[in-house]
């Protein structure tokens, strides 16, 4: 029996069309769930929280959907071992429910992804994330090769990881750095952090392995059509560099 | 010179706040009424009147059609009141008053437990209480 993958939309939410598709083009069962199907959520093996502005970011980007009943389910099923994948604004909901780092208890973080430096500004531009982990170390990454490079679009005006030095500290010697932003070739000198975060991170994942927040979308290169460098020519709807994290994604979860 | 505060808030219903207040009931703490402000502090040498004129001119901080301007007794939280700072912008803050059922502010305890559980997060902003 195939495991499904809920896709969850809080009032706000984008970008689940193309993160169901792209699961689906990657072999996944995956299904749109609403808030208003929140009961569901406890027959789904994953869970996927896409971009967006869930809630309208009121308070704080993350802050109100971490409350949601949704993430009462996906709280527990993480605790459980299932698999959790934030991406942006999703990402930014696993940070405020204390799901990653987790190095604090739910849902009193310790650490924020925020508003980009050095001034505050929204970024969206093609960049590259960089895996700064051994791939087995996240369940979700364990099948991509060592340093993997994944394309992704970094769409947001607050992707830069905060915290204090003692919470730093620890999310950097905990390996809960799962990605860096770097360059095309793989370098990852300051230069090719847009916004600043700390440590360079582009995502985080937890002590588990099993619950992982990315800032950039690698849904947004999900197909050659998204991509910078396509051509005339190209098979527009070949899956381009951000479909290998999502077929890990889905191998991880036909595993569990 | 001297220091002085202002809260902008909105005449229209604050969305934000009435979902900050459903969360927090959800949390279990007594709160019944939640209004949120946008507080700036600034150093300023005229009078009331001087001072309400010179933001109420600044379309960008303050729309006459949604907003609503108070000028605060003190450069400081008002009861049942906490300011919320990102750190690093402390001139800049979001009050949020909390009050209860019968319409009386809400005490330091709620406020804190307010504060730990949804309104600042400690990794970026900062809170400050009424003494």
């Amino acid at each position: 029996m195939s495991r499904r993958i809920a896709v969850l939309v809080f009032p706000g939410t984008n970008s689940e069309g193309e993160t169901v598709r792209l699961l689906r083009d990657c072999g996944g069962d995956a299904h749109v769930v609403h808030w208003s199907r929140a009961a569901t959520l406890p027959e789904y093996d994953a869970y996927v929280l896409p971009g967006g502005f869930a809630y309208e970011d009121r308070i704080r980007a993350g802050a109100i959907a971490a409350h949601d009943v949704m993430m009462d389910d996906v709280i527990v099923g993480a605790r459980a071992g299932k698999l959790v994948f934030g991406i942006c604004n999703g990402a930014q909901v696993l940070l405020e429910a204390g799901l990653v780092p987790g190095t604090g208890e739910i849902r009193r973080p310790t650490a924020a992804f925020t508003r980009n430096g050095p001034v505050p500004h929204f970024v969206n531009v093609f960049t590259w994330v960089k895996l700064a982990i051994e791939p087995s170390r996240c369940r979700i990454t364990a099948s991509l090769p060592h340093d993997a490079l994944v394309p992704a679009w970094t769409a947001h005006g607050e992707g830069r990881l905060a915290a204090d030095d003692a919470h730093l500290k620890e999310i950097e010697a905990g390996g809960h750095v799962a990605f860096v932003y770097a360059h095309a070739d793989g370098a990852t000198d300051p230069s090719a952090v847009p916004n600043q975060s700390a440590l360079g991170v582009a995502g985080l994942v937890n002590r588990e392995g099993n619950v992982l927040a990315l800032m950039p979308h690698p849904e947004r290169d999900g197909w050659t059509f998204n991509h910078p460098d396509r051509r005339r020519g190209d098979d527009m709807l070949a899956p381009s560099g951000g479909a290998v994290l999502f077929k890990s994604f889905v191998e991880a979860v036909s595993r569990s | 010179m001297s220091e002085r505060a202002v809260a902008i808030s909105l005449k229209i219903p604050d969305n934000a706040a009435y979902t900050a207040l459903t969360t927090l009931q959800r949390l279990g703490i007594d709160v019944a009424r939640v209004e949120r402000s946008e507080i700036l502090v600034l150093s300023f040498g005229g009078d009331d009147e001087t001072l309400a004129k010179s933001i109420e001119a600044d379309e960008a901080t303050f729309n006459p059609n949604k907003h609503r301007l108070t000028i605060l007794d003190t450069p400081a939280p008002r009861q049942g009141e906490v300011w919320i700072a990102e750190t690093g912008r402390l001139q800049r803050y979001v009050g949020w008053r909390l009050s209860d059922a019968a319409g009386h502010p809400a005490g330091i305890a709620t406020l804190r437990t307010a504060c730990e559980r949804l309104l600042c997060n400690p990794a970026i902003e900062k809170a400050t209480y009424p003494s």
